[in-house]
């Protein structure tokens, strides 16, 4: 990389207009991550805060969904890629991070002093998954990686009288530096291999010795943790359910879209044999998600049994990219539209739990949602069509996520995996399924209280959530034509 | 007389092993904050040889060597970051041991 720069004589026009446009929604982030600062310590400013945080958003939302058809290409000496895929992912981010932070309004009430804090931090985790989509080079992605970790880390454990909230965020701290650690010496032995680590340069020389592929292998071994494939997906349903729920509305969605973005993006150093290992690797992950979604008893932990399930399921996808799908970008876009899907679907799930919730653990635990039915019809009503999404019932965009990448694996030849990863999903209904009848079967316990749900900016999200699941499930096409 | 590079990745092997295994095996969150810088270390000395295995003479294969220097900076982020997270344990607690890790689960 010095190379290059030095090579160049350090021209001035080395900016040039494909990487500002190409830039512009990281741009965007990061100039509200400076003005919410600076609201921080400039009083008048204070009421800026908020549209610092949605304007920037909306603005690299805005960027995003222009880059997918007008793409850039190779900016920033070679290290990014503004590319259609890497917009949309950037898009969901973007979208992640807006619902969440509508569900985190009036979420926290000891902690709402510091919700100038959550916010900003909140923006640099966006900031890190786009850096991490368009990454060009593993030093571009560890970056973003750490970028995108480190302020998820602190918002983990940001309700910190709670002890569940420090012991969360501790548990992600210690498993995501150790993530890094394998990343990074995965990275190293990939270099001392072959002597670079642009994507470009790997793709040319391959990776051949036994140093390279042992460092491919603990780079992997670090993308699944972050994605929570099995047996790296110990650590989610403690997090998820330790953490503040906002924060764990944007962690399920957000970083996992990240890590598969570059998970594709790196597939290609992968060795063929590999594909049957994943291949396993990913009907194990829906079996142990699946198996352990169907025994909780709390709603979070439950939820996440339910992400490394389908964490399984997109790895599906990856694998199908590496046997080789017919279509060049069958794979990814299926990815991209089940990752859509599941963003809108997840986040209004774990937003209407924040909902619920408000600041006592009541509504955390199933069996608190008996009889939640006749007492908050609309509220249950959106939380089943949540629920159906994620088991993949048609209409709803969850259906033609899971048709997307099982149509995907099985033009990519692979007719056992996909019948037994569908048979999975069947299962998955077990546990949706039971949440529904809990809501509108059985009476209400008399001590229970009724929620509160009344809040403006969480009823919003919802509607947006229910809209786009619905709007994913009954018209795909439009979709796949314009946005991948 | 120079050290082979041989040598320099078999000691970053080395170390790298020493820091997963005081990733696993240690109870005392401190000692296992350190393990993790271990790995970190582990990297940058193979990327630094990996720098010299590839350079030569009039061509020098700089790229290693600023993958390190980040990896020092991305360390301290980690390290404080994490250290902030072990005193709030701490101060709920009074100990910071892994095994208080106990309350979340069914």
């Amino acid at each position: 990389m010095i190379t290059a720069i030095l090579s160049q004589d350090l021209d001035i026009q080395t900016v040039t207009s494909a990487a500002w446009i190409g830039g512009a929604p990281m741009l965007c982030v990061t100039f509200g991550i400076i003005l919410a600062l600076l609201a921080e310590v400039i009083p008048t400013l204070a009421a800026a805060r908020p549209l610092a945080f949605v304007g920037s958003l909306l603005a690299a939302l805005f960027f995003e969904l222009a880059l997918i058809t007008d793409p850039q290409g190779l900016i920033f000496q070679g290290t990014f890629r503004a590319d259609s895929a890497s917009s949309s992912w950037g898009a969901l981010f973007v979208t992640a991070g807006l619902l969440s932070w509508l569900y985190s309004q009036r979420y926290y009430k000891l902690e709402a002093p510091f919700k100038p804090e959550h916010d900003i931090l909140m923006l640099c985790s966006v900031l890190g998954m786009m850096l991490m989509a368009g990454a060009e080079d593993l030093l571009t992605f560890f970056i973003g990686l750490e970028v995108l970790s480190v302020p998820l880390y602190a918002l983990a454990s940001f309700r910190r009288v709670r002890n569940q909230s420090v012991e969360a965020g501790l548990r992600y701290f210690l498993l995501g530096a150790f993530a890094a650690g394998l990343f990074l010496y995965g990275a190293a032995l990939i270099y001392a291999a072959t002597g670079t680590f642009r994507l470009e340069e790997l793709r040319e020389v391959g990776i051949h010795s036994k140093l390279g592929i042992a460092g491919v292998a603990l780079m992997a071994s670090a993308l699944f943790f972050k994605v929570s494939v099995f047996p790296f997906h110990f650590w989610v349903p403690d997090v998820y359910q330790g953490s503040p729920t906002p924060v764990t509305t944007f962690m399920s969605t957000g970083t996992k879209a990240a890590a598969f973005a570059f998970l594709f993006k790196i597939a290609f150093m992968l060795p063929e044999s590999s594909a049957g290992t994943l291949a396993i690797i990913s009907l194990l992950t829906m079996v142990v998600g699946n198996l352990g979604a169907l025994v909780q008893t709390d709603l979070k932990r439950l939820l996440g049994y339910s992400a490394v399930a389908h964490a399984g399921t997109l790895l599906l996808a990856v694998t199908a990219s590496l046997v080789g799908d017919p279509l060049p970008d069958g794979p990814l876009d299926a990815a991209l539209y089940y990752m859509a899907a599941y963003v809108f679907t997840a986040c209004g799930a774990f937003g209407l739990i924040a909902t619920l919730e408000g600041d006592g653990e009541r509504f955390t635990r199933i069996e608190s949602l008996r009889g939640l039915g006749q007492r908050r019809p609309v509220l249950a009503g959106a939380l089943s069509i949540f629920m159906l999404s994620l088991g993949g019932f048609p209409a709803t965009g969850g259906f033609f996520g899971k048709y997307f990448v099982f149509s995907s694996t099985l033009r990519a030849d692979m007719m056992f995996v996909s019948a037994i990863g569908v048979l999975l999903s069947v299962i998955a209904l077990g546990y949706y399924l039971r949440i529904i009848m809990t809501m509108w079967m059985q009476p209400a316990k008399k001590d229970v209280p009724i929620p509160s749900a009344y809040r403006p900016s969480s009823s919003f999200a919802t509607g947006m959530c229910v809209f786009f699941v619905f709007a994913l499930g009954l018209a795909p096409g439009w979709f796949l034509d314009r946005l991948l | 007389m120079t050290v082979p590079n041989e040598h320099l990745l078999i000691l970053a092997g080395i170390l790298f092993a020493i820091g997963v295994g005081g990733f696993f095996l240690r109870r005392n969150l401190i000692i296992v904050l350190m393990s993790i810088e271990l790995m970190l270390n582990a990297a940058n000395l193979t990327f630094v040889a990996g720098s010299r295995m590839h350079s030569s003479g009039a061509d020098p294969n700089l790229e290693g060597g600023l993958f390190a220097v980040f990896v020092i900076m991305v360390a301290a982020v980690e390290a404080s970051v994490g250290l902030a997270l072990v005193i709030a344990l701490y101060r709920r607690k009074q100990t910071v041991s892994t095994a208080s890790l106990n309350d979340l689960g069914d």
